[in-house]
């Protein structure tokens, strides 16, 4: 064949004559994207996202069905040719319904892998959990024990019973890799750029452990004389034990991060001194300074702030409380407060709280095993005044009564003033928990821009400050004072950035684009068994009022184990090989632009998808894009056609043939069309304890199963056996696999089902044959 | 004397089968000398049933139309005079040119005898024996005769492309394309029901011209009149040797047979049509390869619309010029147009191209119904788009017709007068199109059914700034981004809309009103001084939204009043009003 040359994006390409421009651009390496192609079957051009400009043509064109001409000119990226393509995938998406991600994945700042590690867990694995998670939480035995844990809020478990113990997992991962001696995370050769990382609380550790896996030097600065900011001194030892905190940190020093201790920046060492040390900068100070609620008397002696009260108690200072101790705010800061004066011998301890528990936003557990513990709660009132008893220290709070008004724009019901009603406690020792606040001293002075409420500014998708090379995360930025995960998913965002900036490239963090089910109910899971957590042991009340002992023993691995078993895999199969996904985000689309009706609407009591009774193949139909190459492949490829198009226009769908369950058609599950489909539509169960999404590496291996030999892909995840499927041959074409190959290639206890149809698939006689027709064609009702 | 009546599928819908019994019952005690035959439509569907009377010498001599069974006698007796077609109903035929329509309403479809009498079959003779199939394409060429079905691709030059594509060895096909889809079009129907040898003897012409000895016609099941009339028409032909091996002992042979669609639009489109005649599902195909080069398994094919071939036997009997002496430079010949709506005189009609859409609708049309005032005509059906008033002097051609954004199409042509919705009509043929397309395309698929869905919410009043570019955006990639001619052209209709109306979609979108007084969310009846009390809309209101006492103003309920419009059609004092 003649060869041609055509020029895509400006360069040249050579090709051959009855080449497609898709071929061509392909062969040389440039990119476009396809839904419906398969070098298989015969071109369909449907699904459109192929298209480019050829100069001197005035329509867009399907790269996949054009034959490229000697001397093309072609465009792949005009915005013409993006606009297509984006506008397209917008209305793919539109009718595209799911879970790309599960809802404890979206909840976690730092869309830590939730159901991944709960699924290694469920599987025992539990090494391979902790790897996963490390991912992007590399505190884990920290955070397992003080984590909020959003991800649990928005755990569809908890519409069953409650929510699968996502933290406790986490902990026990934690733990274990403790018992372990730490496992060390590989990290990338040396690039030749340091970083240096301004405090080693959750962000600087944590930016710090992913700059290093980067390749990158990194120094810690941090002020105190041990690790963790506020994970070691702001929160206690009975919820947090210091020696977890120190041996985490140990881990990342080992990665060969430096962390000098005792040094502050601005005071000893300038923070001039430290950019000019480093090619990058990452201000991670935290928020260090306790604010009042503007009530008089908030100087009066015997006055703390809770975040200092808490660091005295850490670091053994005397923090001068008496008997009666009156702790002001509800968050866990409150809680930890409360919790800490009975354990330091306080005979009253109240919190005071402006609202009702039920708005309080410490974790309800704070708040139960603080009620334990004794702490008494004055809810709904507020400290109008502080007053000084004849020695000048504090000696009484008087209280505004409160009651809840309408809700807030956060949706909380606000407390409004009892007209007249007060109270008065007797204390001699008020702790106010109520907010905190940046100090910038030291940075401030050299020209970094700060907010009103003096946080240091930055850009939230670039994390840069107005200063070059000078970034910020955690508490200290933004005003955005949060838990400690929230540092974490900064750590992990703009270590990406910092990583681009330091090889000269710029790249913005964007919350990726899934899609998502937004009306699962209890309903959903009705037919789901009722299965509690494992009993978790915790100190008794009265023991533990005595000591800073912590409080939660942990999981055993059974209980682990165990727990993971609960989750309930919202979070789609394919998620790392989802071609939409992967189109969705490169486009940054907005489906929300065309959010209208679903050809096939998300059923309101399942979570998963259409059952076809079939052993090893899973459809579902909400997240078909109709690009038909089940269908195709199905029909051209393994020469079945169990598949086939029904109905037309928006509610056109593929169903297996004679609209009978799959399971009962011509399917021989060779599993071609799973292999083809480019979205979760089709999918597969795997031979795992739990079905969840893992990103999976792949090596070539030839089946055993018969003579012929195909060579197969095999999937693994961290050596674990995950899937087979065919694999491309020397022309680029996905080769021949059937059942065994594609479901055989495991210790599944459903191969006996392919086993015996591929014993079926024998040698009979005429007659038999057509005895079998006819029993076939009966059970068809037609 | 010779008594025809009129049964197309639209004399039939009127009574012409009841008709025909009657006067068969009463000619039969009669005894002989009268023959009672049976024709297609003549055009006029409005006047149906139509009984035409033949002199002897073949003459028409009368013409009664609404000629139902109960006037059978009187017919007979010649006491039916009241029935006579009136002068002006009589020159809605006579403004007409008749190619296409030559035999439709005059001979008997049912009898080849009366075809041939006409001059059938003597182009294919002549075709057969004294020229070439070069010869032939060349004749079609001189006609400029186009493709009838909407593209208005010259034929001759699909039938030069499939006469020189390589069969390989193997067979070339001819198809005729009569699944004949768009709402309101019914051309093709008439000529299959009316002159179904036209099409067959066009067809045999078509399969000498590029070598092919096979024909199928892809017909939608909808007609089955037409697939009777056809299957007797071949049958005919095949025993007069018209079809059949050795035709006029010229050595080739044709033979044609008829494949029934299942009944979807997008089976118009050929490689569909093709699709679907293999037994595959109707999904159109990539082209290239042109259907010319591959089509009918995968053998060189050439496809042509019902109208194209009822063209062929003209051209070929008296010339590619004469035929060319009728229309515009680039569009020569006649169209034929089924005109529907809001017209007059709704029917076919058949004029030279080139002739002012004015000329169609009030000259021939007789104008609006109930005299209400003009607003815009639909031309091309869901895939073509209005035209306004404004724009009634445009010459009805390819050409003209293409650049006011609408199209010739297949020849649907829908009157809308000033009660007509222009957002509601685009929502109306979108929601055809949404409907019928096949769901292979992305933009089509979804994208239809997205505008479709913006325009309920604008019909429904709750339209929101930035749908009109929304509408506009997806319009365009739509267009951009279909494979077959269904996605390419289907929101033409919303497009030719939002460029001659904007004010519409603005009223309805910011002011919350529908200039037409029609989209039911957006009206409200009210019922003015002019009302007598005759109380006939309070018993007429299914929801008892109206009060008021005898011979006294009623008065509507607004929060109780459905907006069905039942005071508005039962007010004989017009004292129902929308606002």
């Amino acid at each position: 064949m003649g060869a041609i040359t055509v020029t895509i994006d400006g360069k040249p390409c050579a090709g051959r004559a009855g080449q497609t421009l898709l071929e061509v651009a392909r062969e040389n390496g440039v990119f476009i994207p396809t839904l419906c192609y398969d070098e298989r079957t015969e071109i369909y051009g449907s699904c459109g996202i192929c298209v480019v400009e050829v100069e001197g043509n005035p329509k867009l064109v399907k790269a996949c069905a054009t034959v490229a001409a000697d001397g093309n000119v072609v465009h792949t990226d005009t915005e013409r040719v993006t606009e297509s393509r984006k506008t397209m995938l917008e209305l793919l998406l539109s009718n595209h319904t799911g879970d790309c991600r599960p809802p404890c994945v979206q909840a976690c700042p730092a869309h830590t892998d939730c159901q991944g590690y709960v699924g290694l867990m469920a599987m025992g694995k539990a090494q391979e959990a902790l790897e996963l998670i490390k991912d992007k939480i590399p505190l884990p035995a920290s955070i397992g024990r003080v984590c909020p844990h959003p991800c649990e809020d928005e755990c569809r478990r908890g519409l069953v019973e409650e929510p699968v113990a996502i933290a406790y997992i986490k902990r026990f991962c934690g733990d274990f890799d403790l018992g372990g001696g730490g496992w060390l995370p590989g990290c990338a050769p040396d690039s030749g750029k340091s970083v240096g990382v301004v405090g080693a609380g959750p962000y600087g550790l944590s930016v710090a452990y992913f700059l290093r896996r980067m390749g990158h030097a990194v120094t810690v600065y941090e002020a105190m004389p041990h690790p963790g900011g506020m994970l070691r001194y702001g929160i206690p030892q009975y919820r947090l034990p210091k020696d977890i905190v120190d041996t985490e940190a140990g881990i990342i020093e080992r990665m060969g991060v430096e962390i000098r201790y005792d040094t502050k920046v601005g005071a000893d060492i300038s923070f001039e001194e430290v950019r000019k040390a480093h090619d990058a900068v990452c201000l991670g100070i935290g928020a260090w300074v306790s604010t009042g609620s503007g009530a008089g008397g908030e100087d009066l002696p015997g006055v703390l702030g809770g975040i200092d009260f808490l660091r005295k108690v850490v670091r053994g200072e005397d923090t001068g409380i008496g008997g009666s101790v009156a702790i002001i705010g509800g968050g866990n800061t409150a809680m930890d407060a409360c919790r800490t004066a009975v354990r330091l011998g306080a005979k009253k301890v109240y919190n005071v709280y402006r609202r009702t528990k039920n708005e309080m936003p410490a974790d309800a557990i704070e708040i139960e095993e603080a009620e334990e513990e004794g702490v008494i709660f004055k809810n709904l009132t507020n400290p109008i005044e502080y007053t000084a008893g004849p020695d000048g220290r504090v000696e009484k709070a008087l209280l505004q009564v409160m009651e809840l008004g309408e809700p807030d724009a956060s949706g909380r019901r606000s407390p409004v003033p009892v007209e007249g009603k007060t109270e008065t406690l007797d204390v001699d020792t008020v702790i106010l928990a109520i907010g905190q606040a940046v100090d910038p001293a030291g940075l401030g002075a050299e020209g970094l821009e700060l907010t009103r409420k003096k946080g240091i500014a930055y850009d939230p998708a670039t994390f840069r400050t107005s200063l070059d090379g000078v970034f910020c995360g955690g508490d200290c930025g933004n005003d955005k004072i949060s838990i400690a995960v929230e540092a974490i998913a900064d750590a992990k965002h703009s270590s990406g950035v910092i990583d681009a900036y330091l090889r000269g490239a710029d790249a913005p963090y964007r919350q990726p684009y899934i899609v998502e089910r937004t009306d699962v109910t209890e309903r959903t899971f009705e037919d789901r068994e009722r299965q509690c957590r494992p009993k978790m042991d915790v100190l008794d009340p009265a023991v533990r009022r005595g000591n800073f002992d912590e409080v939660v023993a942990g999981w055993t691995l059974d209980d682990a184990r165990q727990e993971g078993s609960r989750c309930l895999e919202c979070g789609c199969g394919d998620f790392f090989e989802c071609r939409l996904y992967q189109y969705a985000n490169q486009y940054d689309v907005k489906p929300s632009r065309f959010l209208g009706e679903y050809s096939a609407p998300p059923a309101p009591d399942r979570l998963n998808p259409t059952d076809d009774g079939h052993p090893f193949i899973v459809r579902e139909e909400g997240k078909c894009i109709l690009c038909g190459l089940c269908v195709r492949v199905c029909e051209e490829v393994a020469g079945v056609a169990a598949l086939g198009l029904v109905g037309r226009g928006f509610d056109t769908e593929v169903r297996p043939e004679m609209e009978r369950p799959l399971a009962e058609s011509g399917c021989v599950a060779c599993g071609q069309c799973v292999s083809a489909c480019p979205t979760g539509a089709l999918q597969e169960r795997l031979p795992l304890a739990k079905s969840v999404p893992l990103e999976t590496e792949k090596r070539e291996d030839v089946c055993g199963f018969c003579g012929a030999g195909c060579r197969v892909v095999i999937e693994e995840y961290a050596g674990m056996f995950v899937k087979a499927g065919p694999a491309r041959g020397a022309d680029g074409k996905l080769g021949p696999i059937c059942a065994l190959g594609k479901f055989g290639l495991t210790e599944n206890p459903l191969l006996d089902g392919a086993k015996a149809k591929a014993k079926a698939l024998g040698a009979v006689s005429f007659e038999e044959a057509f005895a079998a027709i006819g029993e076939e064609v009966k059970r068809l009702k037609i | 004397m010779r008594i025809v009546v009129g049964e197309g599928s639209c004399g039939v819908a009127s009574g012409a089968k009841k008709t025909e019994a009657a006067l068969a019952a009463l000619l039969a005690g009669r005894g002989g000398g009268i023959a009672l035959e049976k024709a297609g439509c003549v055009g006029n569907c409005y006047l149906e049933p139509i009984v035409d009377v033949y002199a002897d010498d073949g003459s028409l001599s009368a013409r009664y139309v609404h000629a139902t069974e109960d006037r059978a006698a009187d017919i007979l007796e010649g006491a039916a005079d009241d029935l006579l077609i009136s002068g002006e109903d009589a020159a809605f035929l006579t403004q007409q040119e008749r190619i296409v329509l030559r035999n439709a309403g005059l001979i008997n479809p049912e009898k080849i005898e009366e075809y041939i009498a006409a001059g059938g079959y003597e182009a294919l003779k002549k075709a057969l024996t004294q020229m070439t199939p070069e010869g032939v394409i060349e004749e079609i060429k001189a006609s400029g005769l186009r493709g009838r079905g909407g593209a208005g691709f010259p034929t001759w030059f699909k039938w030069d492309a499939a006469r020189n594509a390589d069969a390989g060895g193997g067979a070339k096909y001819m198809v005729c394309n009569a699944d004949e889809g768009d709402p309101g079009a019914f051309m093709d129907r008439s000529v299959l029901e009316g002159d179904p040898h036209a099409v067959l003897e066009g067809m045999a012409i078509g399969g000498y011209a590029i070598g092919a000895r096979e024909g199928v016609i892809y017909v939608r099941a909808e007609y089955p009149l037409a697939i009777v009339r056809l299957e007797t028409a071949i049958a005919q032909a095949e025993e007069k040797g018209v079809l059949g091996e050795d035709i006029f002992g010229s050595g080739f042979g044709f033979s044609i047979r008829i494949k029934a669609g299942a009944g979807a639009f997008v089976c118009g489109e050929e490689t569909a049509l093709i699709a679907s005649l293999e037994g595959e599902r109707g999904m159109p195909r990539l082209k290239p390869p042109f259907p010319a080069q591959k089509g009918f398994w995968k053998q060189p094919t050439n496809i042509n619309n019902v109208e194209t071939f009822a063209n062929v036997p003209f051209v070929i009997r008296e010339g590619g010029a004469a035929f060319a002496a009728f229309g515009t430079e680039k569009s020569k010949g006649t169209k034929v147009f089924a005109l529907a709506g809001k017209i007059k005189k709704g029917g076919l009609v058949e004029v030279p191209m080139g002739l002012p859409l004015k000329d169609v609708i009030y000259g021939i049309g007789g104008g609006i119904k109930n005299d209400r005032a003009f607003k815009a005509v639909q031309m091309g059906g869901p895939s073509g788009g209005c035209i306004p008033a404004a724009l009634a002097d445009t010459p009805v051609d390819y050409e003209s017709i293409t650049q006011t954004g609408a199209i010739v199409g297949s020849g649907g042509m829908i009157v809308m007068d000033e009660d007509t919705c222009m957002v509601d009509m685009a929502r109306y043929f979108l929601d055809f199109t949404r409907k019928e397309s096949c769901g292979k395309c992305n933009y089509c698929r979804i994208g239809t059914k997205r505008m479709l869905e913006i325009l309920e919410r604008i019909t429904a009043g709750k339209g929101e700034d930035g749908d009109i570019e929304k509408l506009e955006e997806l319009a365009v990639k739509i267009k951009d981004g279909s494979l077959c001619g269904l996605g390419q052209t289907a929101p033409n209709p919303v497009l030719t809309t939002i460029r001659y109306f904007r004010n519409e979609y603005e009223d309805h979108i910011f002011k919350k009103k529908c200039t037409a007084h029609y989209c039911k969310a957006l009206i409200r009846y009210e019922i003015t001084d002019a009302c007598k009390g005759c109380t006939l809309c309070a018993k007429n209101c299914p929801v008892d939204a109206i009060a008021g006492k005898v011979k006294e103003k009623h008065e509507i309920d607004q929060g109780l009043c459905i907006k069905c419009g039942k005071c508005e059609d039962n007010c004989k004092f017009g004292a129902v009003v929308r606002d």
